[in-house]
C-alpha cells in the first residue's frame, strides 16, 4: 500500500470541497476552477514531505489561492476585462432597482454583491462568511497578520451592506 | 469606547472572536449606543442573509470523479471506498465470524431490555456497511454537503460537525432504519478505524453516554435533546469516548 497516497487521502482530500469553493469564488468560473485544485492537489501532493504543520486545510487553501493569483496575473491581465470573463453573472444594466429586485432572487443578489469585491475584501467574506473559517486559519491562508483581517473584513461586510442594503430599501416600498 | 474604537470589535463579536472581556466591554457599548447597536443589527441581518443564500459551490461529480482516480489509490474513488482491495482479507474473516457469534449470542445477550435488542440490530447494520460497496448515499467529506441530504428525508436534522481537526474524518452518510425506526447514519474515520454515528429522535432525558462491548465491537449510546445516538466502531474505547464528547458538545 502507498503511504503517500494513503497519507494525501486521510489529510489534504477532506478539504477539496473547500479547495474548489475558494477557486471558484477567486477565479469565477466552473471551468478554470477546476484546472485550479487539479494544479492545487499536484503541488500539495508533491510537497507533501515538506508539509509539517497540523493545519492542512489551511496549507491547502493557501496554495490554491497562491495558484489562483498565478493563474489570473498570467491570464487575466487587465482587472476591468474580470467583469466581462465567461461565467461571471451579467449585471443588469437597468438603472431601475425595482426591475432589478423583480428579475433576481435575493440570493443572486448577495452572490453578485460578494462577487463584485475586490479580491482583498472577496476572499476575507468568503473565508470567513462561506467556509466558516477563524481569524488565525484566515490570517494563515492569507499570509496577514490578524488585525488585518479584521479590519479587511469589516472594509468587506460595509460594502456589501450598501451594495445590498439599496435594494431592500426598495422591498419595503413594495406594496 | 468610543464608536470608532467599538466598529472593530463589533466584527470581532459576530465572529465570536472575543475573549469574556472584551465581548463585555462591547455589549456595554452597545446597551447605550444606538448607532452602534443598529449597526451590529445590519452586520447580524448581513450574516444571516449570506448564510441563508448558501453559495458554497461544489465540484461537480465527473471532476471529482476525475480527481480522485488521479490522486487517490488505484481501484479506490469516494465511490469505491469500501472495496475489497482495502479491506483486506483477515478483517474482513473476522467481520464475518463477529456476524455468526452476533446471530448466536443474540439470544443470550437479549433481555427485556429493549437496548440490548436495538444494539444487536446497530451492530450488524455497522457490519454489513463494512462490507458493503456503497456504505454512504451521500459520500462526502464536507458537512455543507452531508448535513442537508437529510432534509427531506428525514424529519429530524442530524449533526454533522467537521471533526477533521480533531482526527475523525467525514466519509458521508446514509439513511437507516433501526427498530423499526428511521435513523441518519453518519459515518467517520479515525485513522483506519470506522465510526458509525446512528442519529434518531427519541423521548426522556438526556442520558450519559453508556458502553457496551459486542464482538470485538464498542457502542456508546447516549441521549441528547430528545435525539438518541450510538457509536459504534472498533476503534479504542478512549477514541469512541472522545469521539462521543466531540459529538455532544456540538
Amino acid at each position: 500500500m502507498d503511504t503517500k497516497v494513503r497519507t494525501f487521502e486521510l489529510t489534504m482530500w477532506p478539504h477539496m470541497r473547500a479547495a474548489y469553493n475558494l477557486a471558484r469564488w477567486l477565479v469565477r468560473n466552473d471551468h478554470d476552477a477546476e484546472d485550479i485544485v487539479q494544479e492545487s492537489f499536484l503541488k500539495a501532493y508533491r510537497a507533501q514531505e515538506s508539509f509539517r504543520g497540523s493545519e492542512a486545510k489551511t496549507w491547502m487553501l493557501s496554495i490554491v489561492r497562491n495558484t489562483a493569483i498565478d493563474f489570473l496575473r498570467r491570464y487575466k491581465s487587465s482587472p476591468t476585462t474580470t467583469l466581462s470573463e465567461p461565467g461571471y453573472e451579467p449585471k443588469d444594466e437597468s438603472p431601475d432597482p425595482e426591475h432589478v429586485l423583480l428579475q433576481q432572487t435575493r440570493r443572486d443578489q448577495v452572490r453578485q454583491a460578494i462577487s463584485h469585491l475586490e479580491p482583498e475584501f472577496r476572499e476575507p467574506i468568503v473565508l470567513r462568511e462561506i467556509e466558516g473559517m477563524s481569524y488565525k486559519e484566515i490570517a494563515a491562508v492569507l499570509d496577514i497578520p490578524m488585525g488585518t483581517v479584521m479590519s479587511r473584513l469589516s472594509r468587506a461586510r460595509n460594502l456589501l451592506l450598501v451594495e445590498l442594503g439599496g435594494s431592500k430599501e426598495v422591498q419595503h416600498d413594495l406594496p | 469606547m468610543t464608536c470608532r474604537e467599538a466598529e472593530p470589535l463589533l466584527h470581532a463579536r459576530l465572529d465570536n472572536e472575543l475573549d469574556m472581556a472584551s465581548s463585555a466591554s462591547i455589549d456595554l457599548h452597545l446597551s447605550d449606543c444606538r448607532t452602534c447597536a443598529a449597526q451590529y443589527a445590519a452586520l447580524e441581518n448581513l450574516h444571516a442573509e449570506i448564510a441563508a443564500a448558501d453559495l458554497a459551490y461544489t465540484p461537480g461529480s465527473a471532476f471529482e470523479r476525475r480527481l480522485s482516480a488521479q490522486f487517490l489509490e488505484e481501484k479506490k474513488s469516494p465511490f469505491r471506498f469500501w472495496s475489497a482491495s482495502w479491506l483486506n482479507a483477515p478483517v474482513m474473516a473476522a467481520a464475518a465470524i463477529a456476524v455468526v457469534l452476533l446471530i448466536v449470542s443474540i439470544p443470550v445477550l437479549r433481555t427485556s431490555r429493549e437496548s440490548d435488542a436495538v444494539a444487536g440490530e446497530i451492530l450488524d447494520n455497522h457490519l454489513r456497511s463494512l462490507q458493503a460497496v456503497h456504505p454512504v448515499d451521500v459520500p462526502s467529506s464536507d458537512q455543507h454537503t452531508v448535513k442537508p441530504w437529510f432534509q427531506g428525508k428525514t424529519d429530524f436534522s442530524p449533526p454533522v460537525p467537521d471533526l477533521t481537526k480533531e482526527g475523525f474524518i467525514l466519509i458521508g452518510g446514509r439513511l437507516e432504519v433501526i427498530h423499526q425506526q428511521p435513523a441518519a447514519a453518519i459515518v467517520y474515520r479515525r485513522r483506519q478505524h470506522v465510526i458509525d454515528l446512528y442519529v434518531s429522535p427519541s423521548v426522556g432525558a438526556d442520558s450519559k453516554p453508556e458502553l457496551r462491548d459486542l464482538g470485538g465491537y464498542h457502542l456508546l449510546r447516549w441521549t441528547q435533546n430528545n435525539m438518541s445516538y450510538w457509536a459504534v466502531s472498533d476503534v479504542d474505547t478512549t477514541d469512541l469516548r472522545t469521539f462521543a464528547s466531540l459529538i455532544r458538545g456540538r
